[in-house]
């Protein structure tokens, strides 16, 4: 096409309509800064709504725990990291969470109640308090549609079903990027003094994910070619109760309100496993006991365990967790008040993501990034539930912060590398649409799902991970070859799955890298080859960067604190 | 089963057609999945929104068998076992047009009252537009305290019968006076004046409620009731809208 590229210029792109990216843009706009929200769905459909179960704050409001402090979140969210997490990062974060809760509170946020008309909280896995601030099970819908109502009153540009195909770079400085508006087809550019990456995680790696189905890592893609280090990609969460089948969450609240876990023999296993917390226990901990149990013969057929709400009676799960009855009776056409549910584990969350610091600085400058796509890192090896929530806003601030400063101290650069860069991606679409090839995206990434749910799943070892590796080294030879049917411009979203795929398998090479490298086992990472921690070796953090194309590990230090690392015991 | 979906390039000079599939209907499958297996075997050409597939995002709303749903949410084995679905109040969009039969057929066509962008993708702008003008931006009324707002935990579930709201739009294109009078605000956008009128942290002096006291507003609501019938989420705008004219009436008589 001959065209020149449309041109949108603004201080600050913001890729990504989830939390983080709302958060950021409220505090750039309300700063003045002239902020565009870029994202491949509408903000209101980011991944972010669909979360259930709440998010961590001491604010001490449950009846008989008023004592409950930041740095007691901060001891368990260090433990919970299988202390892996900066607890520099960690201190910073748990903090701020009260006064954040606080805001999202007085942004018009509906919280769940206590009977003294405080903010409720419940119990989460892995904390030492019941820290859980919660609207129902409907916390992330809750505020994703709060903060989208705060933006209707500020002056941001949406920029809506516009997929980010690359980072601009002008000698070394990140300087804007670039974007495929989805309905028409065409490439757009967008020179910016700064972007920030909110784009979320990449559970759509994995066959079984409880993410949308947008989870795609482009964010961490893009950030990884435009020259910017990815950070313990390794640490993949699986959420050890997702409806088997669909893997839809269900939340862990499920558990904190006292649902239990039970084996074919109906027996509550997570007392052999973890005989303090028992179904309580962090999810690494519990997501392996499931694993083991099926593995064992004491799952169901079709690989799950049953979860048992039932003892909690109508009322409760009608006013707690009406949207896990829901889902329940529509996935699986089971009502929890009667029958247990099949549930079994599932990625969930990317602990590991783009390496930056708690201002969500990435080692390119002009380009930051926050939230579940960032690594700051404040979950290590491990998050705990609730803590990503309060990531999304504390760190969304931070970096919107940051970025004020940094921009109202510059010129807007000069648009004509991200102009350049559109008619480059302009030609690269053009010639993926006539690209000729057997090769069909829906089976490679089919390939790509099992292969990594297989070799880098919930248990690795090292030739899994070898012939894993191989198979990914295959698909991105094939991928290079994929073409698509719909050779049309307009809203083709099987060229946005090609797109999708690209990102995918370069993320999925550095999760495989990093685990291979990694020989023990801390939180996530559970080599049956390694089975121990091993602090001397591997208390380090994982760095993935990208040279001549190809994908380079190096280690960084782990910042301690005052929590020396100890075993970890629930 | 075959799923029969009506296709459209989105310009305005060309007609729409319909796309007969043949899809292997797996037990649990959705009308969503029966969507990505007619693009993965068949036609990659076939545009529909997605992004939970778990029935909260709201990307997905469209007309299945005439029937406003989110696609995610439909089992395909229920529609063609014809598991009754509330009737809904008749209006042009659901009635006669293409003929199907509902035992070895699904229909799916795009949402009703918006423009097609392609396929079953709608322009949801003039959706948008309405929720925007109803300025759903919380407005506390008072300085904000040091911690937060108190508020009863029966006052926070009533605000949740109307905070789960998706905004996917279903109940939009099963409202027959949204087909007439693109004007009307229409339900979601009053149920959120609503939630925010409900809210005991706003001043509670009836300002949410003017809002919408206008002809396209709370008052052109006929009360079909198709908006409640639809709702994913249990939401019932009819409801706030009968509850908003009374008190508004209310309010008027009392000489406000
Ligand atoms: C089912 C489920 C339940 C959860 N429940 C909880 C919970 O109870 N508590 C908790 O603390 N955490 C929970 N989590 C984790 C938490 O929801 C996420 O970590 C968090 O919402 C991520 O927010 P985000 O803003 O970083 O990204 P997202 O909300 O994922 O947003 C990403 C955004 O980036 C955009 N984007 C991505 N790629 C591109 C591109 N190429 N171009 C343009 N835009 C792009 C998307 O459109 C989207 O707007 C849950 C996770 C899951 C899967
Ligand atoms: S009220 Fe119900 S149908 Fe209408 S937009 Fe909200 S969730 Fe959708
Ligand atoms: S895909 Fe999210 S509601 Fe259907």
């Amino acid at each position: 096409m001959g065209a020149r590229a449309e041109v949108h210029a603004h201080d600050l792109v913001i890729v990504g309509g989830g939390l983080t990216g709302l958060r950021a843009a409220l505090q750039a706009c309300r700063a003045g800064v002239a902020t565009a929200v870029v994202s491949k769905v509408h903000p209101l459909r980011s991944h972010s709504v669909a979360a259930q179960g709440g998010i961590n704050a001491a604010l001490g409001n449950a009846p008989g725990y008023e004592e409950d402090t930041p740095e007691a979140h901060a001891f368990d969210t260090v433990k919970g990291s299988d202390y892996l997490a900066d607890q520099d990062a960690v201190a910073v974060m748990c903090r701020e969470a009260p006064a954040a809760v606080i805001e999202l509170e007085h942004m018009g946020v509906v919280f769940s109640r206590t009977e003294e008309g405080t903010i409720a909280q419940r119990p989460f896995g892995g904390a030492g308090f019941p820290r859980t601030c919660y609207a129902a099970d409907r916390t992330g819908h809750t505020i994703l549609h709060t903060l989208y109502e705060q933006l209707m009153a500020a002056d941001v540009a949406f920029y809506e079903e516009f997929f980010v195909t690359s980072l601009v770079t002008d000698g070394g400085r990140c300087t804007g990027c670039t974007a495929l508006s989805v309905p028409p087809g065409e490439v757009h550019a967008f020179p910016a003094k700064a972007v920030l990456l909110a784009t979320g995680g990449f559970g759509r790696l994995y066959s079984r994910s409880t993410n949308a189905l947008i989870n795609t890592g482009d964010g961490a893609a893009l950030a990884l070619r435009a020259g910017a280090m990815l950070k313990d990609m390794e640490f993949v969460q699986f959420h050890p109760t997702s409806l088997a089948g669909t893997n839809i969450l269900i939340t862990e609240g499920a558990r904190g309100e006292g649902g239990i876990l039970l084996n074919r023999e109906g027996e509550r296993f997570m007392a052999r496993y973890a005989p303090h917390s028992l179904d309580l226990a962090p999810r690494d901990v519990v997501a392996r006991a499931i694993e083991t149990e099926v593995a064992e013969g004491r799952g169901f057929p079709g690989g799950y365990v049953h979860l048992d709400l039932t003892a909690l009676g109508a009322g409760k799960i009608m006013a707690r967790l009406p949207g896990i009855r829901q889902i329940a009776l529509d996935f699986a056409g089971i009502d929890p008040v009667a029958e247990p549910l099949p549930v079994q584990p599932a990625q969930h969350y990317s602990m590991g993501g783009i390496a930056v610091d708690d201002g969500g600085r990435t080692g390119v400058p002009g380009l930051y990034a926050a939230g579940e796509c960032a690594c700051v890192s404040v979950h290590g090896a491990n998050r705990l539930g609730g803590n990503s929530l309060l990531e999304t806003v504390v760190f969304g601030r931070r970096a919107a912060d940051g970025i004020i400063d940094a921009v109202n101290a510059r010129a807007r650069p000069d648009p004509g590398p991200a102009v350049e860069a559109a008619a480059a991606d302009e030609r690269r679409v053009a010639a993926l649409l006539g690209r000729e090839g057997e090769e069909k995206v829906p089976a490679l990434l089919r390939d790509l799902k099992e292969t990594m749910y297989r070799s880098f799943g919930i248990f690795r070892e090292e030739q899994k991970m070898q012939d894993g590796l191989s198979t990914l080294t295959a698909l991105r030879k094939h991928a290079a070859g994929a073409s698509v049917g719909d050779r049309g411009r307009r809203f083709n979203q099987a060229l946005v799955n090609l797109l999708e795929l690209e990102d995918l398998l370069l993320v999925g090479e550095t999760v495989a890298r990093g685990a291979l490298m990694r020989r023990e086992s801390r939180g996530s990472h559970t080599r049956t080859d390694f089975p121990k921690r091993d602090d001397e070796r591997y208390l380090r953090h994982t760095m993935a960067g990208l040279a001549d194309g190809k994908v380079v590990i190096s280690y960084a230090p782990v910042t301690i604190g005052t929590f020396e690392p100890q075993e970890r015991v629930y | 089963m075959m799923l029969k979906v009506l296709r459209h390039d989105g310009r305005p000079e060309t007609a729409p057609h319909y796309d007969l599939f043949e899809i292997d209907a797996e037990p649990g499958m959705t009308v969503l999945g029966a969507l990505f297996r007619a693009r993965e075997v068949y036609d990659d050409s076939l545009a529909f929104r997605y992004s939970c597939r778990g029935a909260v995002c709201g990307s997905c709303a469209m007309l299945v068998n005439r029937y406003p749903a989110l696609a995610c949410r439909t089992q395909v084995a229920g529609l063609l076992a014809g598991e009754e679905r509330e009737p809904l109040a008749p209006y042009p969009a659901i009635e006669g047009g293409e003929a199907w039969d509902a035992r070895t057929t699904v229909l799916v066509e795009p949402l009703p009252h918006l423009p097609v962008l392609r396929d079953l993708v709608v322009d949801m702008a003039p959706f948008f537009a309405h929720y925007r003008a109803m300025r759903p931006t919380f407005a506390p009324a008072d300085r904000a305290p040091e911690r937060e707002r108190l508020m009863a935990p029966e006052t926070a579930g009533a605000l949740e019968a109307y905070t789960a709201c998706l905004l996917c739009g279903a109940c939009y294109g099963a409202c027959p006076v949204d087909g007439d009078d693109p004007a009307y605000a229409g339900p979601a956008a009053l149920a959120k004046v609503y939630r925010f009128h409900l809210d005991s942290r706003e001043a509670g002096d009836g300002r949410r409620l003017r809002t919408a006291d206008t002809p396209h507003g709370w008052w052109r609501c006929e009360f079909h009731a198709n908006c409640r019938r639809v709702c994913p989420r249990g939401i019932e705008p009819n409801v706030a809208i009968g509850r908003a004219r009374a008190e508004l009436t209310r309010r008027k008589k009392g000489g406000e």
